[in-house]
């Protein structure tokens, strides 16, 4: 059985969707068979031939905190929020808001504030409402929640990976309490480009059924996560406890899953092998159950394969035909019915079958109850909740009435292998090298990396395949091939499914979905681009690197600010420490372009000159890239016989609240985050004996850096070298986090001759310095998010 | 515009919206074979684009016009 310590509980809920403004109005209008599929009235149909959503009718979503400076996807989470810490009677006590953490999952994040920016004459105070890493900046300010704070944005399986992380940290000791669902928004991005793939059902979507396509809905589901220990200590009221979980990548196709089944019948096996529970185990699953032709052919043979035989007693159902296809919310509101069917021994219905309907899906369903339009007692131990989404990204997790044995390995060291960088100032590690080395200063306040024809040959990209991404994708895809290559990795059928991605970005495709945005402004929703769609969503990138690279373990797309590409490398170390994978690749990838540099140029953050960090400046150079850096367990490396760059020693994130878009008064989170690097790395403050820093120039970020490292090291700073990469490539924001880390690699490790030029602090003022490198033994990078959120990881020789 | 018009206008199409390389779009290569690699996505968007250029709508058209510059600059010089 599951020791104390490693089980998992559910101590509350709330659901917000088109069927319900609760858990307890969703979950009775549930067991009615109420189906939210509307005709909208929110977005253009003109031309459409699908004018159904599934939206959410709550006038009271404007009565939250500050809500004017929230998208609807944030207030959609807030207010499900709000239920949950309710439903749980938790109200997080002020000396403990460091252990609660805020995981959320979405796919297209504040896209109705992109709208509304290009309609209303481009102001400013849609900017910070755009992007994903909001969601849970809101939350968190909104309830006072200091720990891990970030959002997943795998596309459709977001809400479920983003239970399963809440779970690992718990785990691993990084939290009690995690806050964790997701939300999406309905909007005109979705719907025309859904639409646009002909993929949205014209009489609404019929899983399992007419398998015509799908129907969006909208929503939030989150879910008070909490440890075993914390709950019983608080007398806290559990649900269930959350097992294991499984999260795989298809590497086959952007949108489509793979006809076989294999990454979802992964994600299921793994997830049960997690979770220490068998097949025959398994009462209930809330099925991914788009409507689309494609997902429903691949889940039922997925189902069928793994249960036949083994489960005569396995009821499945799709929730979606009653609350339409809630994206990012998805797997967090499925999360909210698995759990009620399972503590109420209640199976909900797959709705919109006619007697004709229920005869065909005798054949299709064989053994297993795909339950039609009536809901059905059942008595339930153990329920799945599965998430499949675009990118080829599959998650599938574990609900129980009983603690299961979810086992933790012994945690092995991880170290970077690999190496891949695409900047301003050119591609490739060594070009890295040379470029800092000659102290090559970024051409103007706006610099942007470039990948040609040379870069994609090099790492073996054909036309055909890299024709479809959109720069964000193309910079992933070429940074994370070269990492490949750097740590002499062969992805080949054996060792595929061991390997694993973690993107870490800001701002995503956020450019591509301003273009496409502006295309649907121009031309009506009928106009959206099918060949744009896909690179819309966050997870793309991600995909993409599995696809080309033939990646099929864990892919999580992982955004809450600059910092992401720091709390990538965070994230792949605890998939590889908690036994998942034995390689990951982590990154930090983000994009500057016109569109870019004109939203951050809304936001005051460009610079008016080139001007290096601690300079004082207003803004910063902008810049872009995507770094990737292989993380390899000690036991792989071994096998593998290569030899590292150096160790990955320790990590640790925390959070200020402060609100989304600003940093000041947030520095206690950082200092906060490096002595918890440090703790994980089983370490003094006193052993790190240099910083790769954030420094950008902007007077506003480089003060609070400093400011928080006066209180962490005291009169000792004036001694420590800070490093900074942005003096080269300008802020790239992720790119720039994760080329921190790897900086630091390149320190400590002899493979490459590294310039010492560094700041040290002299008196009150930052000048630069050269220092001998080849003493320096304990690296620290930092990273930082605007709304407060931090990461430290700790380099070791 | 004739024929050949056409066929550039596709080419222009193509280009722009489905990001092929100029230099590799000849009129004859095969636009669904390894090189270019379209797929069922790209099809939509060629539809697409081809209806809101020239007004003629390939939507069901079988897979013969879509196999080249050529052929599909034939199929709508002829429907027009």
């Amino acid at each position: 059985m599951t020791e104390n310590k490693n089980r998992c509980v559910i101590t509350g809920l709330g659901m917000v969707c088109a069927i319900g403004n609760s858990v307890d109005e969703t979950w009775n209008n549930a067991l009615k068979g109420v189906s939210g599929i509307k005709n909208t009235k929110t977005v253009d149909i003109e031309g459409c031939y699908a004018t159904l959503a599934a939206e959410v009718h709550d006038n009271t979503l404007d009565e939250c905190p500050h809500a004017d400076e929230m998208d609807r996807v944030s207030k959609l989470c807030v207010k499900a929020a709000k239920e949950a810490l309710a439903d749980a009677a938790y109200t997080i006590p002020e000396d403990e808001k460091k252990r609660v953490s805020v995981i959320m999952g979405s796919c297209v994040g504040g896209v109705n504030s992109v709208e509304a920016y290009y309609r209303n004459g481009e102001k400013a105070e849609d900017v910070t409402k755009m992007p994903i890493s909001a969601i849970a900046n809101e939350v968190a300010y909104v309830y006072g929640a200091d720990g891990v704070v970030t959002n997943i944005a795998n596309a459709c399986a977001a809400g479920t990976i983003s239970i399963a992380y809440a779970c690992d940290l718990i785990r691993a000791g990084k939290c009690d309490v995690a806050i964790a669902g997701g939300a999406d928004a309905f909007a005109s991005v979705p719907y025309a480009g859904f639409l646009s793939l002909h993929a949205l059902a014209e009489n609404g979507c019929s899983p399992f059924n007419h398998c015509d396509g799908i129907t969006l809905g909208e929503g939030s589901g989150v879910l008070i996560v909490e440890s075993y220990e914390h709950a019983v200590a608080r007398g806290a009221k559990i649900y269930c406890e959350v097992l294991g979980s499984g999260v795989s990548s298809d590497a086959h196709h952007i949108t489509a899953p793979r006809e076989d089944g294999e990454g979802q019948m992964n994600a299921i096996r793994w997830g049960m092998k997690a979770s220490g529970v068998d097949e025959s185990e398994i009462g209930y699953i809330n099925a991914h159950g788009t409507g689309t032709a494609k997902n429903d052919m691949a889940e039922f043979l997925s189902l069928h394969t793994i249960f036949d035989d083994k489960n005569d007693n396995l009821s499945v159902s799709s929730t979606k035909a009653m609350v339409g296809h809630c994206l990012g919310a998805a797997g967090s509101i499925e999360a909210v019915f698995s759990i009620k069917a399972l503590t109420e021994n209640m199976v909900p219905p797959t709705v919109g079958y006619s007697d004709e309907d229920i005869e065909n899906l005798k054949e299709k369903a064989g053994k297993i109850d795909f339950r039609p339009n009536e809901p059905k007692e059942k008595k339930l131990d153990t329920v799945m909740s599965n998430s499949f989404a675009f990118g080829g990204n599959n998650a599938s997790i574990i609900f129980s009435k009983n603690a299961g044995n979810v086992e933790l390995p012994e945690k092995e060291k991880v170290y970077i292998t690999g190496l891949g960088v695409v900047a301003p100032c050119g591609n490739g590690v060594e070009n890295y090298v040379e470029k800092f080395n000659a102290d090559v200063k970024p051409e103007s306040t706006s610099v942007a990396s470039a990948v040609g024809s040379a870069d994609y040959a090099a790492c073996g990209l054909k036309m055909a395949f890299y024709r479809k991404l959109d720069k964000f994708s193309q910079l992933q895809a070429v940074s994370g091939m070269n990492a490949i290559q750097n740590a002499g990795l062969t992805i080949s059928d054996d060792n595929a499914k061991d390997i694993g991605i973690a993107v870490g970005t800001a701002a995503g495709p956020l450019a591509t979905i301003c273009h496409f945005q502006k295309d649907l402004i121009e031309g009506g929703n009928v106009a959206g681009s099918a060949f744009k769609f896909p690179n819309t969503v966050y997870n793309a990138a991600g995909g993409y690197l599995s696809i080309c690279s033939g990646i099929k373990g864990y892919n999580v797309t992982v955004t809450n600010g600059a910092q992401s590409g720091l709390s990538s490398i965070a994230y792949g170390v605890e998939v590889l420490r908690q036994g998942k994978n034995k390689v990951m690749l982590a990154t930090g990838t983000d994009e500057n372009c016109d569109t870019m540099t004109e939203l951050y140029g809304k936001l005051g953050k460009v610079a008016t000159e080139v001007d290096g960090a601690y300079s004082g400046m207003t803004g910063y150079v902008l810049g872009d890239g995507s770094t990737t850096l292989v993380l390899e367990t000690a036991s792989s490396v071994k096998e593998r016989g290569v030899k590292p760059y150096a160790e990955v020693a320790g990590y640790g994130m925390s959070h200020e609240a402060v609100a989304f878009g600003k940093l000041e008064g947030s520095e206690a989170a950082l200092v906060e985050a490096v002595k918890l690097a440090a703790e994980d790395a089983g370490m003094k403050l006193g052993d790190i004996d240099a910083i790769v820093g954030f420094g950008n120039g902007d007077a506003v970020t480089d003060s609070l850096e400093l400011d928080a490292y006066k209180k962490l090291f005291g009169d000792k700073l004036s001694e420590l070298p800070v490093f900074t990469v942005k003096d080269t490539t300008g802020e790239g924001r992720a790119a720039s986090a994760a080329l921190s880390a790897g900086h630091a690699a390149l320190l400590l490790s002899d493979k490459y001759e590294v310039a010492g030029r560094a700041y040290k602090l002299d008196g009150e003022k930052m000048v630069q310095t050269t220092v001998d490198t080849k003493t320096l033994k304990n690296v620290l990078v930092t990273s930082y998010g605007l709304g407060g959120s931090y990461c430290a990881v700790i380099i070791k020789k | 515009m004739n024929e050949q018009e056409i066929r550039e206008k596709i080419k222009e199409l193509l280009i722009d919206s489905l990001g092929i390389e100029a230099e590799v779009l000849t009129d004859d290569v095969p636009l669904f074979g390894d090189g270019i690699g379209l797929d069922s996505i790209d099809s939509l968007e060629m539809i697409a684009a081809i209806d809101k250029e020239f007004g003629v709508s390939m939507t069901g058209v079988g897979k013969e016009p879509f196999y080249n510059v050529a052929s599909l600059a034939k199929y709508v010089a002829e429907h027009k």
